[in-house]
């Protein structure tokens, strides 16, 4: 009879306790996979993000993604990177509230973004056309929600008063014309979004003759790639700083998202070391319940390995068992809990906090190997020093 | 007789206590051949079980000289010692110490797969100690399902199962009535025929009775060692 086998054999023997233990061990298991989910979640999440919104690179004006004053000089700026090699598209990008009126007549607060776009746009059209002249009227691009919130429709006519800076108040309401809906990728659930031509965004927020953009969103072109685009765009605008969306994430995780990491490391620590002590006793409380039947194997002529082997396969099925079903249970914890951290305000709806990885699978099996074996370590010891007659000694006499 | 199987010369075993070291056996000098029936009888704590123990290897002697099947027990490794008994000692115990969760066909198995015994070998074998022992009929039982001289006739089957050279048996009627008892007794009266060394530690009188050589232990020692008529005339 094999080591698993007879390990399998004995957990059975105790069916309520080995249920248990596994259960134990998957519920720890669960957490600790989602500790493993969150701890690069939002990292391969953003990137994710970033990569599908057509653009490889953006350019900003320090080296704080988007937290510096605005990029200024955007025209020639713009006009000198799409004429690089490496460059395929440039799109000049503003950002700023505005609010529009309902049909009760009360404002309406929404984002609206000024865009001069090329080839490529940074949200994609699900109805009607993208910022084109519309009936004579400057063109807007809404996202679903606010269509949905003012019955707003392709060819509808609308007012935005912008709210971009300190005494925007006293701004005159700029009148458009919906062109498109359009999915904007940093949405979150419930945002109001539009979008227009830079041209009308200055105009709506009372900038004209401010040649300005919060940041450039750049493609690169195929067959140069991300890391050309930003060395070309360097070498031409030292004064600006250009991130792929590989550096720009890796800045994020070494500020914005190291917190989660170190919540995920203590927390992954914390389930490891319950699941140790869980198999630990588990196990030591199994072993000294078959003090008598190892000592008995012993005598038979079983060798010291061959018990111990037995007290770490025993670790193994059980926290195998477990771990195998913490999978299931923790990607639908994981999905509950991102439901709760996506409601949070500010979160793009396409952000997710947990996020499936195969290699998120490999660290939990190994991880979960390692407490195996550690939470061997003790009752191995017990059953490796067992001193044979004593025990039949006592076992005969109780 | 054949050849020595059990060689000690001045034997001590010690074990150590807070109180200072307590001896349970004294300086004992024994030879056991090949193909021996003996019992081993003495009061409670007179040191038999201790000398079984080392005559099966699991306890070293402290002092003194023990040879077991040629080898000297001393300079054996722990796994050396695993292995000389799993080839050439049987054990049984006074309570059985059969595997719970094994069928009396598994708890016979396992030593010999243990011994990487072939299956085809182990399957013929298995079948054929099991109906030595009378429980042919009863393989697929666990031990909670057996009667107590059932228990011990599948450990006697269990100790034969790598065809030991030498059979340990320590009050192996301990906790059986007396009728079943001397069923088992029966038993070792067949093992020992069939060539195997039996050594039996026992307060059981009709197994004292039954075995050739007798001896009676006081204090750690050998206070008489009888064979033939001596050994049932002191009884």
């Amino acid at each position: 009879m094999r080591a698993w086998t007879f390990a399998a054999r004995s957990l059975v023997r105790q069916p309520g306790r080995t249920a248990l233990g596994v259960m134990g061990v998957a519920a720890v298991g669960a957490l600790l996979f989602d500790m493993l989910l969150l701890s690069r979640g939002l990292v391969v999440s953003l990137r994710e993000l970033l990569d599908s919104a057509g653009f490889d690179v953006r350019v900003m004006s320090t080296d704080m993604p988007f937290a510096g004053p605005n990029v200024t000089g955007v025209t020639p700026a713009v006009a000198a990177m799409r004429r690089l090699p490496e460059v395929e598209d440039v799109v000049p990008i503003l950002f700023g509230e505005a609010a529009a009126f309902g049909r009760d007549g009360g404002p309406v607060e929404l984002t609206l973004f000024g865009a001069e776009t090329g080839r490529r746009s940074p949200w994609t059209m699900l109805e009607g056309e993208g910022l084109s002249p519309f009936a004579g009227a400057p063109p807007l691009i809404v996202n679903r929600n606010l269509a949905r919130a003012l019955e707003l429709a392709p060819g509808t006519a609308i007012e935005l008063r912008g709210a971009c800076r300190d005494g925007a108040g006293s701004l005159p309401a700029s009148r458009f014309r919906v062109s498109g809906i359009a999915e904007f990728p940093f949405d979150e659930a419930s945002a109001l979004t539009a979008a227009t031509t830079l041209v009308d965004f200055r105009r709506t927020c009372g900038l004209e003759g401010r040649d300005e953009a919060n940041l450039l969103l750049v493609a690169s072109r195929e067959g140069h790639g991300p890391a050309a685009a930003v060395e070309a765009i360097r070498a031409l605008r030292p004064d600006l700083h250009a991130f792929s969306n590989e550096e720009l994430v890796a800045r994020f995780q070494q500020v914005g998202f190291s917190y989660f990491s170190q919540i995920s490391t203590v927390l992954s620590t914390v389930t490891l070391v319950f699941g140790f002590l869980l198999i630990t006793v588990l196990l030591t409380v199994s072993v000294n319940q078959r003090y008598a039947e190892i000592a008995t194997l012993r005598a038979l002529g079983f060798a010291r390995r061959r018990i111990v082997l037995d007290v770490l396969c025993q670790s193994a099925l059980l926290v195998g068992t477990g771990g195998v079903l913490s999978l299931p249970l923790g990607l639908a914890l994981s999905t509950w809990l991102d439901a709760i951290l996506r409601a949070m305000p500010d979160i793009p709806a396409r952000v997710s906090f947990f996020v499936f990885e195969p290699r998120a699978v490999a660290v939990h099996m190994s991880l979960l190997t390692l407490t195996a074996v550690l939470a061997a370590l003790y009752p191995m010891r017990l059953v490796a020093r067992l001193p044979i007659a004593a025990t039949l000694r006592s076992e005969s006499v109780t | 007789m054949s050849a020595p199987i059990v060689e000690a010369r001045g034997v001590t075993k010690a074990f150590p206590m807070p109180a200072g070291p307590v001896v349970a056996i004294r300086d004992l000098d024994l030879t056991i051949a090949g193909g021996e029936y003996l019992a081993i009888c003495g009061p409670s704590g007179c040191g038999k079980s201790t000398l079984l123990h080392m005559l099966g290897c699991v306890e070293a002697p402290t002092s003194g000289t023990l040879r077991v099947d040629g080898r000297d027990v001393a300079d054996m490794a722990d796994a050396e010692r695993s292995a000389l008994r799993l080839a050439r000692i049987g054990f049984v115990f006074q309570r059985f110490f059969l595997l719970p969760m094994l069928t009396a066909w598994e708890n016979v198995e396992l030593p010999q797969a243990e011994a990487g015994s072939p299956r085809a070998r182990r399957r013929q074998r298995t079948a054929e100690l099991l109906d030595y022992v009378g429980l042919g009929h009863r393989s697929h039982h666990r031990p909670p399902q057996l009667s107590g001289g059932e228990a011990q006739r599948v450990a006697i089957a269990r100790a034969l199962a790598n065809r030991p050279r030498l059979l340990l048996a320590d009050e192996p009627t301990g906790e059986l009535d007396q009728a079943t008892g001397r069923q088992i007794v029966g038993l070792f009266d067949r093992v020992h025929a069939d060539g195997t060394t039996v050594v039996v530690v026992t307060h059981d009188a009709a197994i004292a009775s039954r075995t050739p050589r007798t001896l009676f232990m006081r204090d750690g020692s050998i206070e008489s060692d009888a064979t033939g008529a001596a050994a049932t005339e002191g009884r």
